[in-house]
C-alpha cells in the first residue's frame, strides 16, 4: 500500500503527534520534504491533533490572562518587516538536500568529518539518542558492496545523494528503506558513479556477519 | 523557505479573499496597552463600534486574518478565550504542571499575534495551525533538539471554496464532524491515536502499554488515520 521508498503512515501520525524521537523526526521532516503527497499526508495527520485540541476539556485560564498575554505582547519590538532569514544558499550550506537538514548539519556533506568505516565506507556520527539509538550518515563509494548484516533493532536509511541497490529495489535521493528489526541477511550495493551519501539511524548495534567485519565494529560505534 | 511561504500568500491576496470589510480607519490602530479592557466588552454585543463589523458572526480563521490585518484585540480576545484554555489542558496532559502549561499555552498565543499574517486561511483551520505551535513549543521546551518542521501547507490544495470561506457556520460544521469522525473510530483505534497525541509515546512504548504486537499497534495507527482522512476529508 505504502509507494516503494515512501514512510509508511503510522510514522507520519506520530511525527505529527511529536510521538517520534529527535533522530526519528529530522529523519522524517527531510524525508517528507521530498513528496509532496508526504506533505499533505502530514498536514492531514495534523489536523487530527488540531482536531483532539478541540476537544479537549478546557482548563480554566487565570482571571487576568488575557490582560498579561496582551502586557507580554505590547513589550515585543515593534512588528517591523523583519529581514527574510538567509537562504541555504546564501549561508554556504547545500541546496541539494531539504532546509531542515542543511541547516541542522549548519555545513556542508563535503565538510562533514568523515572517519574510515570499512573498504570504501565513511561515517559521520550526528546523534546519539535513547535506547543505542544512533543517527550518523554514511558515505560510500559507487560500487561498494556493503557487508552483510542482520538487524536487531530498526534501520532506517534515507538517501541524499547517489543511489543503492538492494536485491531488485533501487533507493534514490528522497528514498527511504526501514529495515524490519528480524531482517536477516541485509546487503545493500552501492550503484557505480558518485558517492552514496545516506541519512541513517540505527536503534541497536547491527551484526556484521564476516570476522573482519565483527572485529572492526566496536572501534566504528555501529 | 518562510520567505518563500510569505511571498506565495502576500496580504492584500487573504485581505480581498476573506475581509469584506473596508480599509480601517488609520485611528484604529491600537496604541500599546490602551485598547485591553475594552474588547471583552465588546465582544458579545453587536461587533466592533469602530467598524461595524460584527465579529462575533466571523469563524475563528477569518478572526486571525483580523488579528493580521488590524491588529483587532477584539477578535484576538475571542481567539484567546476559546483556544487558551484548550492548549492549557492540552499541555497539562503532555504531562505540564499547571503554572507551566498556561505560560506555554500564553506563548503559543503570543506566537499567534506575531505570525497572524502567515496563516493561510484557505489552506489550513485554525485549530490545526495551533496544535502545531503549541507541540513545537512543548518539544521545543523539553528536548534538546528544535523540533524540524515540515512546511506543510505548502503543497495543500484549498481548503474550501472561496464563497464557503465566508460562512462562519463551516467552524462548527467542521468540530461536529471531526467529533463524529472521532467518536466512529473503534475504541482500540481511538485508544492508539491518543496515546501518541496526548502522551507522545512511540509505536514500541504504545505496545508496551497495551500488551500487543508492535505490528497491530502500527496497522491500528495506520487503520485509524485513513478512517479520519476520509471524514475530514476537505483535503481532498
Amino acid at each position: 500500500m505504502t509507494a516503494h521508498g515512501h514512510i509508511p503512515d503510522e510514522w507520519l501520525v506520530s511525527y505529527a503527534a511529536g510521538a517520534l524521537s529527535d533522530a526519528q523526526a529530522l529523519l522524517v521532516a527531510t524525508h517528507v520534504d521530498y513528496h509532496p503527497g508526504l506533505k499533505a499526508r502530514v498536514a492531514e495527520a495534523e489536523a487530527i491533533g488540531g482536531a483532539l485540541l478541540e476537544g479537549v476539556a478546557p482548563k480554566p485560564m487565570k482571571t487576568d490572562a488575557f490582560d498579561d498575554l496582551m502586557a507580554r505582547i505590547d513589550m515585543l519590538p515593534d512588528d517591523e518587516e523583519a529581514p527574510a532569514p538567509p537562504s541555504a544558499a546564501e549561508r554556504g550550506l547545500d541546496t541539494d538536500i531539504p532546509p531542515v537538514l542543511a541547516d541542522y548539519l549548519g555545513r556542508r556533506l563535503d565538510d562533514m568529518n568523515w572517519r574510515l568505516m570499512g573498504p570504501g565506507m565513511r561515517q559521520c556520527r550526528l546523534a546519539k539518542g535513547k535506547d543505542g539509538e544512533c543517527l550518523w550518515l554514511l558515505r560510500a563509494r559507487g560500487g561498494t558492496v556493503m557487508p552483510m548484516h542482520d538487524h536487531r533493532g530498526t534501520e532506517f536509511t534515507l538517501v541524499l545523494r547517489g543511489s543503492y541497490h538492494v536485491g531488485d529495489q533501487q533507493f534514490t535521493p528522497g528514498l527511504l528503506e526501514i529495515a524490519a528489526s528480524d531482517l536477516k541477511d541485509h546487503q545493500p550495493m552501492i550503484d557505480e558513479g558518485e558517492d552514496c551519501i545516506c541519512l541513517v539511524i540505527t536503534e541497536a548495534p547491527i551484526r556484521i556477519h564476516s570476522l573482519l567485519g565483527r572485529m572492526v565494529q566496536p572501534f566504528i560505534g555501529l | 523557505m518562510k520567505a518563500q511561504c510569505l511571498q506565495l500568500a502576500p496580504m492584500p491576496h487573504i485581505l480581498t479573499r476573506s475581509s469584506p470589510v473596508p480599509a480601517m480607519p488609520l485611528f484604529f490602530r491600537p496604541f500599546a496597552g490602551r485598547e485591553t479592557e475594552r474588547p471583552a466588552v465588546r465582544q458579545k454585543g453587536s461587533g466592533n463600534i469602530h467598524t461595524g463589523v460584527d465579529i462575533a458572526g466571523l469563524s475563528h480563521e477569518q478572526l486571525v486574518v483580523r488579528v493580521a490585518t488590524e491588529r483587532d484585540r477584539a477578535a484576538f480576545r475571542i481567539l484567546f478565550d476559546h483556544y487558551a484554555p484548550r492548549l492549557k489542558s492540552y499541555l497539562v496532559t503532555l504531562g505540564l504542571g499547571d503554572e507551566r502549561a498556561e505560560d506555554l499555552a500564553q506563548e503559543t498565543l503570543v506566537t499567534v499575534w506575531q505570525k497572524a499574517e502567515q496563516f493561510q486561511p484557505d489552506k489550513a483551520r485554525l485549530s490545526t495551525w495551533m496544535f502545531r505551535i503549541a507541540r513545537n513549543k512543548f518539544i521545543d521546551q523539553t528536548r534538546r533538539q528544535k523540533y524540524p518542521e515540515v512546511d506543510a501547507d505548502d503543497h495543500l490544495q484549498h481548503l474550501v471554496s472561496d464563497d464557503k470561506a465566508d460562512t462562519g457556520a463551516i467552524e462548527g460544521q467542521m468540530a461536529d464532524r471531526v467529533a463524529t469522525a472521532m467518536a466512529r473510530l473503534k475504541e482500540n483505534q481511538r485508544q492508539v491515536i491518543e496515546l501518541s497525541f496526548f502522551e507522545e509515546l512511540s509505536h514500541t512504548e504504545i505496545a508496551e502499554r497495551l500488551s500487543l504486537p508492535l505490528g497491530t499497534v502500527k496497522s491500528r495507527i495506520r487503520i485509524a488515520f485513513e478512517a479520519l482522512r476520509n471524514e475530514l476529508g476537505e483535503f481532498k
